[in-house]
């Protein structure tokens, strides 16, 4: 226990002596709104069920609630590539450390990627504890619940990010990613019907053998033993499955893994072409800069995931929207849909294009600032790559949704590109500031990002609203004046004003970087504390 | 353990990147209370070498022992029993280099209190100890070396694997550092280090071993490597073949 202990130390006091410096007023604000809003939830649920006279519909909504929370835990980070505060086992491998604890380590860190979870599991919790007519087991079963979900997560995660990192089965492995992703919207309801797989899954009467409504059963009480033991058996399987995953983790050699051979590295002359087009089409040192970004990029583990998964995962994730058109919403994801996967891969490509432009590629920052090119330049390269692969992202979204005979027509595509024009100005506007105010140090070769799912969510949910300010303004003016003319009109005032708010982003940007770039190298240079955060 | 048991004994290993072996076959007895140089141009498998032995990299094949414990099986009683100085990159850079030092000893098993005062101590040797509250990320190259090599020393390991220890080292910190690793070694600890400083390695080291593109291609004590070379400098270019390496460009 001492070397948990002093690994936690290690870590309290690597936060310690990093938030301070790194904008705590921030961070707490939005942790705050974020957690707040989760909390709220937690407090809704106590009252819900705290009340027996909701006791029969908590039977109904329970199996799928907790179903849902097992999706949220396990697949939302997934979703936005994003698995949670991860244990730097690079670095701690060197010690003498047993396996047992590193493993109960990454156990409790899996919390980070569903702390929302917990929130509102504790408020299920209390509230059953408080309703007579709900079972006194709530608290072992949500416990167990918990604790299912938690070891299940280190396996899950391990057992992705390896496989990811293989350089020659990772695009495998993608494909079975997306399909699995799409599994759950065949088993979707289909015009208001469950479909009878659906009702297997989260039913009342749903099969008993799932862990969620074995979880389900013991807080309301029913078939207390047996649920239990459903329970215990998950537990314990998923238990042997992630130590079996994280021992292989411990024992994975990435470089080795990621090692071509020297047949493979015989570059394709199309890939050459393509990595050389900046420089054909621009003089340098902005051809060089923007050539050197598509060499990175394309080479990063991370950058590829987020880039696949744009019109992959967006694609497939909005899809059941559309086979429910009835209602508002139904309608409005039939009229949109274009739009909404083409802003969700910009969301999910904001932290390889925006956020951080420089975190990325770290070692190269130091160049930036001696290298005998103006800083302006070097960010115009930044977003002019990013402008670049989003356009890719985009047209290949666009392509897909032809060749699923989507409904499109040209004023719903030309809808859909003047929204992401102008979200795009906007992102690139806030990355810029961002990227030298708030430069953080990421490593590429993650796939997978290690902030918590949580954290990154907040941050969208603190800055989205604004960027997204002026294209709601264009929906509200067709909404008011019935016309798409309207729509465009206000989309076309907000790309001037976008514009005008780049360029004044990127003149702070480059001042900004100019007077603090000591502080900028500094903390690009910087690695993390034991477990990578 | 007995008497004669070698601090390390590498049978045969081999570390295959794709189709390229980065370390290929090799054989190598360091025994107990020597100062080992490994020596090697860029490239040469020196760091995956190392990296092997400090179990941060499992080998394709071949066998590993440490003070007669065999690598990966006995791993965490050899790891209790080494120092490392690995590459800087493993250090925690939003620590303090007292918090470093002081973590590492509790990881090896000092109870909190002893650690620290541990650290403490090791911050003065190392002439650390005047800027108590900067970060590591904020050391230099050479600050960096030294907390690192401070670290090693905290639970007084039998063996350490150094990675290019007085790589950005001023003048003084190096004497200070070389003097205390003769005196490790004076003690009955073995040290094996990787270093591009060959003017070190020649004061410090009794045997040498020279590794070029995964082999090793000389082994021996100082003197033999030496043989009628001034110093081990040329003997190491003569032994690599790059006599004649420094032919320029035409435009340069």
């Amino acid at each position: 226990m001492t070397q948990i202990g002093a690994i936690f130390w290690a870590q309290w006091r690597t936060l310690y002596h990093f938030y301070p410096r790194r904008g705590v007023a921030w961070s707490a604000i939005v942790g705050l709104i974020w957690y707040g809003v989760w909390a709220g939830v937690a407090i809704v649920m106590l009252r819900v069920f705290s009340n027996p006279a909701q006791v029969p519909t908590i039977r109904i909504a329970l199996p799928g609630g907790l179903l849902l929370m097992f999706l949220y835990w396990q697949v939302v980070p997934l979703i936005l590539a994003t698995t949670g505060s991860s244990l730097d086992l690079r670095k701690l491998r060197a010690y003498p450390i047993p396996d047992s604890q590193l493993f109960s380590i990454e156990v409790l860190l899996r919390i980070t990627a569903g702390i929302e979870m917990v929130l509102v599991l504790i408020g299920i919790t209390i509230g059953a504890l408080l309703n007579p007519a709900l079972g006194k087991w709530s608290l072992l079963a949500t416990a167990a619940y918990v604790t299912f979900n938690l070891i299940i997560a280190v396996g899950l995660r391990d057992m992705l990010a390896r496989l990811l990192a293989r350089k020659r089965i990772r695009e495998l492995v993608f494909f079975f990613l997306v399909l699995a992703a799409a599994l759950p919207q065949l088993l979707m309801t289909r015009r208001g019907m469950m479909s009878p797989q659906l009702h297997l899954l989260i039913a009342r009467d749903a099969w008993e053998g799932w862990p969620w409504t074995a979880a389900s059963n013991m807080v309301l009480g029913i078939r207390m033993l047996p649920s239990f033991a459903v329970l215990s058996a998950w537990t314990l399987g998923s238990l042997l499955f992630s130590r079996w995953q994280f021992s292989r983790t411990l024992a994975f050699d990435a470089d080795a893994a990621n090692a071509s051979s020297s047949e493979a590295s015989r570059r394709s002359w199309w890939i050459e072409w393509f990595y050389r087009l900046p420089s054909m089409l621009l003089k340098d040192p902005l051809g060089a800069l923007i050539e050197k970004e598509f060499r990175f990029l394309v080479r990063s583990p991370r950058f590829r995931l987020v880039f696949l998964m744009g019109f992959t995962f967006g694609l497939v994730l909005w899809l059941p929207m559309v086979f429910v058109p009835r209602g508002p919403l139904g309608e409005f994801f039939v009229q949109n849909y274009l739009t909404v996967v083409c802003v969700y891969s910009l969301m999910l490509m904001s932290d390889v294009c925006f956020w951080n432009a420089f975190g990325f590629d770290r070692s190269a920052a130091q160049f930036y600032f001696l290298a005998p090119v103006s800083f302006r330049r070097v960010m115009s390269g930044k977003n002019l790559t990013g402008l670049f692969f989003l356009l890719v992202e985009i047209a290949v979204v666009t392509g897909v949704c032809v060749m699923l005979r989507m409904p499109l027509g040209v004023r719903r595509v030309t809808e859909a590109y003047s929204v992401a024009a102008v979200i795009t100005i906007f992102l690139f506007s806030a990355g810029n500031l961002l990227s030298v105010r708030h430069a953080r140090a990421v490593n590429p070769a993650n796939s997978f990002r290690t902030g918590a799912a949580g954290r990154l969510q907040a941050t969208l949910f603190a800055i989205y609203p604004v960027v997204f300010a002026p294209v709601l303004l264009a929906y509200l003016a067709r909404y008011a004046f019935g016309t798409q003319t309207a729509l465009f009109v206000v989309l076309a005032i907000d790309a001037i004003a976008g514009m005008i708010v780049y360029r004044v982003s990127l003149d702070s940007a480059v001042q900004t970087a100019d007077r603090t770039r000591e502080t900028m190298i500094a903390a690009l240079s910087a690695g993390d504390g034991p477990i990578a955060d | 353990m007995g008497e004669q048991t070698p601090a390390i004994e590498i049978r045969d290993l081999r570390k295959v990147y794709g189709d390229k072996a980065a370390v290929d076959g090799l054989t190598l007895t360091v025994p107990q209370g020597c100062f080992f140089g490994f020596l090697g141009p860029n490239g040469a498998g020196k760091t995956t070498t190392i990296k092997m032995l400090m179990g941060l990299a499992p080998p394709t094949s071949g066998t590993i022992e440490l003070l007669g414990l065999p690598m990966p099986e006995r791993s965490l009683d050899i790891k209790q029993q080494i120092g490392l100085v690995p590459d800087e990159s493993m250090l925690f850079d939003h620590l303090t280099g007292g918090e470093f030092i002081e973590f590492v000893g509790r990881i090896y098993g000092l109870d909190r209190s002893t650690a620290r005062a541990r650290a403490d101590e090791l911050l003065d040797l190392f002439e650390l100890g005047y800027m108590p509250k900067k970060l590591i990320a904020e050391y230099s190259k050479g600050m960096r070396k030294r907390v690192a090599m401070a670290a090693a020393l905290i639970h007084r390991p039998k063996l350490f694997l150094m990675d290019e220890p007085f790589e950005g080292v001023d003048a003084v910190g190096a004497r200070m550092m070389k003097d205390i690793l003769l005196d490790q070694v004076r003690h009955g600890a073995t040290i094996f280090l990787t270093s591009h400083v060959l003017e070190v390695v020649e004061r410090l080291c009794e045997r040498v071993g020279i590794i070029h593109e995964g082999k090793l291609i000389a082994e021996g004590p100082m003197s033999e490597m030496r043989g009628t070379a001034e110093t081990l400098e040329d003997a190491f270019v003569r032994a690599l073949g790059m006599e004649h390496a420094a032919e320029t460009l035409d435009w340069l």
